[in-house]
């Protein structure tokens, strides 16, 4: 994978008031599709040295390059076509269709009209929303979280390497915006953009960047992994814009898979109760995980629960909520350890079979890296 | 559904049926009927003055107004745009029948008759053209400035934005300021014969003068009608120029 945005000692200056220095030689190289977060205190900059990718604010000096050409040789049209561009306050045009304002810059760019119609219908498709039912009604019809993502669709029409995101989901509530960055990062997986995206919120910046650009007063202060940010803050600015519980933020980057230990206490649920004991004096835990013919989870098993009655370890299972797939983060997987009072987790595969289990310990091992 | 069909038919049909009801009535009762058949081709001559006057002045007004309300949305015309706005709201105000009678006054004074359709028509023109550069200015100034700064970052030119997003959406605002308009024109054309500019106006003034209340309705029902038959043609073509998305509750009922 190659470079394709490349910023090189960009620097914009207002004229009048004191010459300050809105982006102060800003450089960093982003490879092909790789996501950007570029976050900093209001004023910071961030949405400028944006801006100035496509050229809706005029760089001072340096460079800017997209692809291995220096955008200030291009037509500035052109280049925008070229660009995909996401605004926080979403910006469709009302008085065109849904399908219309997707298929806005195939249009501009002359395509066909079977080739728009097929992009429009794929472009639905991908953002979740129904295409015979979406295509032909007004963005006043739809609500915020769905106007966004017609956004986002409209701005990948086009088929451009780049997009430019200014805080894409700023306006939109929590839950409803949580649920949107989930299904970007999906949508990203298929895509592969470039992309820049601009927000004031670290915890965004974290989740949705491969890359954390982090500024001040239009300075770079740090341009590195979310990782590499959380774990290694570069100064006492960064450590305390990322927030004093920056080593929790960094559950949510790992998933559980890289932590859990791969061989669990499983018993099988037509064995007798004498072979559970016998496991529990040998194993020394409290608890014995209950599988059945498949693997798959069916409880778990308290030493000090067992029925008197029981022959069987079905008799004694108790059903539980305690589990979780490999793929969810730390932080899902920490907090439903301390939902249930086994201390552990059981850790399952996308039908439920059993994979391993997962401790505190385990957690904290993770992140000592 | 064929019955709320029919249904929605006839609500639409009786307020027009009883209207020709009310004129059959007024012109049987003064007569005009009798009137208006002895002066059929005067009649036609003034039914045709009448729709030159207000089509020719509405035409200009609305590309005259437009162009003039667009132009001033221009960044560049930012200065200039707030002192023509001052003019248009002050012209605004100044009543038809002084306008009608300044323009009698004051073209012979640029070397123009004061007398004819000629006036009538720069009269007309000039009261109908202030709401529509105003509502025009208003109604590009409106749309919302993420709206353009989207379009302005995916690569429209400034052409492309002033034609398929300033304008379209401008243009519930827009066309409320023809129907303004229109109105107005509709409503001055009769003083037009005040200083020669023909129409029905004619027969109205004549009525008055010879108080014959029949001559009068000969004339003013017309006016009326004609006045009726525009406010349709402008929802009617609302319709076709105003995008669903953009239409406001107002422009949905007409």
């Amino acid at each position: 994978m190659g470079i394709m945005l490349s910023l090189q000692k960009v620097t914009k200056i207002y004229p009048g008031a004191g010459h300050i220095k809105a982006v102060d030689e800003l450089s960093f190289d982003l490879e092909e599709g790789e996501i950007c977060t570029v976050v900093g205190p209001s004023g910071c900059g961030k949405t400028t040295a944006m801006k100035m990718i496509n050229r809706l604010i005029l760089i001072t000096s340096g460079k800017i390059i997209i692809n291995g050409r220096d955008i200030s040789r291009l037509d500035t049209i052109e280049l925008r076509r070229s660009i995909g561009y996401v605004i926080q306050n979403i910006g469709l045009f009302p008085n065109m269709t849904i399908g219309e304002n997707i298929a806005i810059i195939p249009k501009l760019l002359k395509w066909n009209k079977a080739k728009i119609d097929e992009k429009v219908q794929q472009l639905l498709e991908i953002v979740n929303l129904a295409p015979d039912e979406y295509r032909d009604r007004y963005p006043n019809e739809l609500s915020g979280g769905q106007q966004q993502r017609i956004g986002v669709a409209r701005a990948m029409a086009g088929d451009p390497p780049i997009m430019l995101m200014d805080e894409p989901f700023g306006a939109i509530d929590p839950i409803n915006r949580e649920h949107l960055q989930n299904e970007f990062l999906k949508i990203q997986e298929k895509v592969k953009k470039t992309i820049v995206f601009v927000t004031h919120d670290i915890d965004e910046a974290i989740k949705m960047g491969d890359k954390i650009c982090l500024l001040k007063d239009g300075r770079l202060v740090q341009f590195a992994s979310p990782e590499e940010v959380l774990t290694y803050p570069k100064n006492d600015f960064v450590a305390d814009f990322v927030g004093g519980d920056r080593t929790l933020k960094r559950l949510n980057l790992f998933t559980i898979k890289r932590a859990m230990k791969d061989n669990p206490p499983v018993i099988h649920q037509d064995e007798t109760i004498d072979t559970a004991c016998n496991m529990f004096s040998k194993t020394d835990t409290r608890y014995l995980i209950a599988v059945d013919g498949e693997g798959t989870l069916t409880g778990i098993i308290d030493k000090h629960g067992i029925p008197d009655k029981a022959t069987r370890v079905k008799d004694a299972v108790a059903p539980t909520n305690a589990w979780l797939t490999a793929q969810s983060s730390l932080k899902d997987g920490l907090s439903e350890i301390f939902t249930h009072d086994y201390g552990f987790l059981v850790v399952v595969d996308d039908v439920k079979k059993v994979l391993g289990w997962l401790h505190t310990e385990d957690i904290k091992e993770t992140l000592k890296g | 559904m064929t019955l709320r069909v029919l249904l929605r038919l006839v609500k639409r049909l009786v307020p027009v049926f009883l209207t020709i009801l009310f004129i059959v009535w007024l012109y049987t009762y003064y007569g005009a009927w009798d009137y208006t058949i002895k002066n059929i081709p005067e009649f036609f001559k003034l039914v045709y003055e009448h729709f030159v006057l207000v089509i020719i002045s509405m035409f200009c007004a609305a590309l005259v107004g437009v162009s003039l309300g667009t132009m001033m949305t221009r960044k560049s015309m930012e200065k200039v745009s707030s002192a023509i706005m001052a003019v248009v709201n002050v012209w605004q105000s100044v009543p038809s029948l002084g306008v009608i009678a300044m323009a009698y006054g004051f073209l012979p004074l640029i070397g123009l008759s004061g007398i004819g359709m000629v006036p009538a028509l720069i009269a007309l023109f000039l009261q109908a053209v202030a709401p529509i550069v105003r509502n025009t200015y208003a109604g590009i100034d409106s749309v919302s400035k993420d709206v353009i700064e989207a379009a302005t970052g995916m690569g429209m030119t400034r052409k492309q934005i002033l034609f398929q997003i300033e304008l379209p959406n401008a243009m519930p605002v827009i066309a409320g300021g023809v129907r303004t308009a229109t109105a107005i024109i509709v409503g001055t054309a009769p003083l037009a014969f005040l200083i020669g500019g023909g129409g029905l106006g004619f027969w109205i003034f004549t009525g008055i003068a010879l108080v014959d209340t029949g001559i009068m309705v000969a004339g003013a029902v017309p006016v009326a009608l004609i006045a009726m038959l525009f406010d349709y043609c402008l929802s009617v073509s609302e319709k076709f120029l105003v995008s669903r998305g953009v239409r406001t509750n107002e422009v949905k009922m007409a």
